[in-house]
């Protein structure tokens, strides 16, 4: 727990002259846990008796559907998957940043802008499969739709980002201030601001996607 | 690089720093206010849909706060990236 600068990644070791960064290995811990996680209670899933974790996962489930439906994606129920596995890996990832030891895998630029290339991916891939290669990219045409494209997945990246680090760098200022309680106040700000985050990019992965398909005009 | 220059450098970054840091929030602040207090107007005057607004009065705010991450970002730039910083060699 050293100063300011202990915050931004570091660079643990090299693969083949490429650096690995911490946030790297964060980010595969965190997958590797939400995947063996989701195999485990697949496998204890049960109708009777359900026990209090498989209730949490379906109540989870279920806040994720309902949100889907209210969007105005009821057409596209295959898109549920998708924005629950975002909301639970970028809700786990940002809420790592508040242990004590730990830190945020997004709060390097790196693991966000994966995250919006693959949010920006799904738009993509959405969108072809629901309106057709040919009738999809020919908005392309108009360069300023590729340029909002762009901007678009330039500002969730950013905002990812920008919130994490944000939180990250208060704690740590207000840390090296006044060690003993002041930072709580902070740490609790940062859930918030984490948990937020998490939701705002899926929502707006959720919104892009049924503009992009155009479902909801459809229904 | 002389120190008078050091010196320089760092007191014009430090106060361009704390000015753009005052003035980015500023307008992100007032503008989540309105925000805030129309959905609380609308929240007292249709209970019924204070669920909805509640909801997506979250998403509006992280989106409009995203303006002054901004200008933290640049912030954080000028203070611990400045590119200048490189070319002259400080």
């Amino acid at each position: 727990m050293g100063g300011i600068t202990d915050i931004f990644p570091k660079t643990e070791f090299l693969i083949l002259g490429i650096p690995v960064r911490d946030s790297i290995i964060q980010s595969w811990l965190i997958a590797l846990v939400i995947l063996g996680g989701a195999l485990w209670a697949h496998k204890r899933f049960r109708t009777w008796e359900p026990r209090p974790w498989q209730l949490v996962i379906e109540y989870f489930y279920d806040y994720v559907m309902t949100l889907v439906r209210d969007m105005g994606g009821r057409a596209l129920p295959e898109v549920i998957p998708l924005i629950a596995t975002m909301l639970a890996y970028i809700g786990i990832a940002n809420l790592l940043g508040t242990l004590p030891v730990l830190q945020a895998p997004t709060r390097d630029i790196n693991v966000s802008a994966a995250l919006s290339v693959v949010s920006l991916g799904a738009v993509w891939y959405f969108g072809i499969k629901e309106r057709g290669a040919v009738a999809y990219l020919r908005q392309f045409l108009n360069p300023l739709n590729l340029i909002s494209e762009i901007s678009r997945m330039l500002s969730m990246t950013l905002r990812l980002f920008g919130n994490i680090m944000s939180g990250e760098l208060i704690v740590a200022v207000v840390f090296s201030l006044v060690p003993p309680v002041a930072p709580v106040i902070f740490n609790a700000l940062t859930m918030i601001t984490s948990a937020i985050q998490a939701l705002v990019f899926a929502v707006l992965t959720l919104v892009f996607i049924i503009s992009a398909t155009g479902v909801q005009s459809r229904s | 690089m002389q120190p008078e220059q050091i010196l320089q450098f760092s007191v014009v970054t430090t106060i361009v720093v704390g000015a753009s840091i005052v003035l980015g929030t500023i307008t992100a602040a007032l503008m989540e206010g309105r925000a805030v207090a129309k959905a609380f107007d609308d929240m007292a005057r249709q209970p019924s849909v204070s669920d909805q607004i509640r909801g997506l009065l979250f998403v509006v705010l992280a989106i409009l706060e995203s303006t002054a991450i901004y200008v933290l970002l640049i912030c954080l730039i000028l203070l611990f990236a400045n590119p200048f910083a490189n070319i002259y060699g400080l």
